[in-house]
């Protein structure tokens, strides 16, 4: 059973469907690390970005492309308007932790039931069609969704990475998160940088929905359960890491996918919940892949001595 | 004086229109045998409950249009249910213990079971008319379906791919929930029963959206045939990806995957998917043709979920037939002597579905019609008694 090619299969569809997970858990993830907010109406935007997308493809018929557009317009919109007219106002008033992570638990189960009174509960999906042709590539089956997903995933990483590493806005964004009270010592304008890290969360949750409904179909509650799973990357990959949420998203991926050649298939969906469990409570502050590296260090001292001579 | 004059003079006329009223509830009542359906008119379920109103309102407007009931009118009662056990039940008192109907229908499992106890304490017959869950027909003495359980037509598909296919080695792959589980082990069985071998029994998570470990596992098992039982939201990602694996056995499901929407989602993949069907079709039979034919002139376009507004089209039918037998006779209006002359009668002839019987274990016996997909249309392969 376990041959080269059932592998390489595995490995090559977990990169490809990881690609809506690891975006949805940066988009929740950024939030977290620079709002410090755990934001329950991501799930919210990322419904609205694909009745957005399904509205303008699959019902008007238009390319798409244009889907793609209207998904990340709406979900922009709809960010910008839980930021100013909602989160700021609580902000201001001084809400508790507690009031706000309500709120937006409350957006988000709002927008599912608007969603199921429009659209109904039947699944839809962007395109019409749900098969993608596959190619054989050695043993392993390549469908036509899986190199625009992976491609389209790496190519957010990166624009991700550099507008928090080269952009002043970006980098703003960073000091916030270290030190919001500092950061406004310094002139940065709170109110705005929290504004662009929920516009950039976003636009990376319309992605991650883009790309899922056009390869699986979507109920008015499928963003909640996407959102179940960011969460879980993002605690497991550490509070406040955003590469840490995407990595672990990946792996997620690739353990539920795997896991059924070793357990039964019945077992694959407690999986994930097994993991989070055990996260919390052997690493309440999540992962550190750093501090892993230094007890595997720990551990095995000759080896290290072997591999780096001149660090011993 | 004139206060104490003009008080009796108000309480007269009031009496007086209270009788008057009486008088016409009363003789609404003799000229009227009446029932009660409660269904999804709002909510996420409203798309069909609707259409499947409307199906039942065609049926009492026909019966009616041929003079009734030995010259009575047949009234229904509609209340709304939204799909949702609670607002079940408070239609349903409403029914039995203000309306006082001897007999009502609903659908939607969930529905079917909360308010069955409602059913069974007043005497009053309940009749389910789309549920397929395999509870509802142990739900109690005065719960009966008229649509069949979820037993039917996966045996029926089991028996046809073992014996006729000569399919030797099946792959089952199901959704792990109820549904999924039962529909599951009824396909094993029969298709075991039947000579066949299982040779993979895989599970999914409801909430799964990739399958190749799976379907990886299915790949290994070299099976003739794959079963897959899920929901019609699941089934067709997992024949897109079954087909993307380079897995090109024939599919067998049931009848939640026989509808125009798993062909326009897999276009030529779909090609050789085998579902079942437990109502004629219009190609079946030149009632429903003018049935449909009527939807498409008067709605402007086909029910959705054509098999089932079939049986609620019936379905007052088959209450007209006992009504009609109890007037006949005189006896009483009550749910008890109603589902006793149902029992009596057992067997209707029906419009669309046509001779059809209800059984005294609380099921129904009904042909099932194997559909398969043909170069990117459903079309019948077998109709299997």
């Amino acid at each position: 059973m376990l041959s080269f090619g059932v592998i390489a299969q595995i490995l090559w569809t977990s990169l490809a469907t990881s690609s809506y997970f690891v975006l949805s858990a940066m988009a929740f993830a950024v939030v977290l690390k620079v709002n410090r907010l755990f934001n329950f109406a991501q799930a919210a935007v990322m419904t609205v970005a694909f009745y957005a997308a399904y509205t303008l493809v699959g019902l008007l018929g238009l390319p798409g492309r244009a889907g793609f557009v209207g998904a990340l317009v709406a979900s922009l919109v709809l960010s910008a308007a839980i930021e100013i007219l909602g989160l700021r106002v609580l902000r201001r008033r001084g809400a508790s932790t507690m009031f706000v992570f309500i709120f937006t638990l409350m957006i988000s189960e709002l927008v599912a039931y608007l969603a199921m009174l429009i659209y109904g509960t039947w699944p839809a999906t962007v395109f019409p069609s749900l098969f993608w042709p596959a190619t054989l590539v050695g043993p392993v089956a390549v469908s036509g969704w899986d190199v625009p997903a992976v491609a389209t995933m790496l190519a957010v990483c990166a624009a991700l990475y550099a507008f928090l590493r080269l952009m002043r806005p970006g980098q703003f964004m960073l000091a916030v998160a270290d030190n919001p009270d500092l950061a406004e010592l310094y002139g940065i304008a709170k109110d705005r940088v929290y504004l662009i890290t929920m516009l950039i969360a976003g636009a990376l949750g319309a992605v991650a929905m883009f790309l899922y409904g056009t390869r699986a179909q979507v109920q008015p509650t499928t963003s909640i359960d996407l959102l179940l799973f960011a969460i879980a990357a993002s605690v497991i990959g550490g509070i406040g890491n955003i590469w840490g949420a995407a990595l672990t998203a990946f792996v997620l991926a690739l353990l539920q996918n795997a896991s059924v050649l070793f357990i039964p298939s019945e077992w694959q969906g407690f999986l994930l919940y097994i993991v989070l469990f055990l996260a919390i409570v052997l690493f309440p502050q999540g992962v550190h892949f750093r501090k892993i590296s230094q007890l595997f260090h720990r551990l095995f001292p000759r080896r290290l001595d072997n591999t780096h001579p001149k660090d011993a | 004086m004139k206060t104490l004059l003009s008080i009796t003079r108000r309480a007269l006329v009031l009496g007086a229109a209270i009788v008057g009223a009486a008088g016409v509830t009363s003789a609404q009542a003799q000229d009227t045998l009446r029932f009660g359906l409660a269904m999804p008119l709002s909510g996420s379920q409203a798309l069909y409950g609707q259409d499947q109103v409307k199906a039942a309102q065609w049926g009492v407007a026909e019966i009616n249009a041929k003079g009734g009931i030995n010259g009575k009118k047949l009234e229904m009662i509609i209340l709304d249910t939204s799909a949702d056990p609670q607002a079940g039940i408070q239609a349903v008192n409403r029914l039995v213990s203000v309306e006082k109907v001897p007999v009502f229908i609903t659908a939607w499992s969930s529905v079917v079971k909360a308010v069955a106890p409602i059913a069974n304490d007043n005497k009053v017959t309940e009749l389910s008319v789309g549920a397929n869950s395999a509870d509802i027909a142990k739900l109690g003495d005065y719960v009966y379906t008229t649509y069949p359980l979820a037993d039917i037509d996966i045996t029926a598909v089991a028996d046809y791919a073992a014996t006729k296919m000569g399919k030797k080695k099946a792959a089952v792959l199901y959704i792990n929930n109820e549904s999924g589980t039962v529909g599951a082990q009824i396909f094993r069985d029969a298709f075991t029963k039947a000579g066949g071998t299982v040779v993979a029994y895989e599970a999914y998570d409801p909430k799964a959206s990739d399958w190749t470990g799976s379907l990886l596992k299915v790949r290994a098992a070299n099976p003739d045939i794959v079963h897959i039982q899920g929901l019609v939201s699941d089934t067709p990602q997992v024949i897109a990806q079954m087909r993307q694996l380079g897995l090109q056995q024939t599919v067998t499901s049931y009848s939640a995957v026989y509808n125009p929407k798993l062909i326009q989602q897999l276009g030529t993949a779909a090609n050789g998917v085998i579902a079942t069907s437990l109502a004629p079709d219009a190609a079946d039979s030149p009632a429903v043709a003018e049935y449909v034919q009527r939807w498409k002139k008067e709605v402007g376009r086909e029910p959705n979920g054509l098999p089932y507004t079939e049986y609620l089209h019936d379905a007052p039918y088959i209450i007209a037939a006992v009504f009609k037998k109890m007037e006949a006779e005189k006896i009483p209006m009550t749910g008890e002597s109603f589902r006793k002359e149902l029992m009596a009668m057992k067997t209707f002839d029906l419009p669309l579905l046509g001779k059809f019987t209800i059984n005294a274990n609380h099921t129904v016996n009904s042909p099932v019609y194997l559909m398969e997909v043909k170069d990117g249309k459903w079309s019948q392969l077998a109709l299997v008694h």
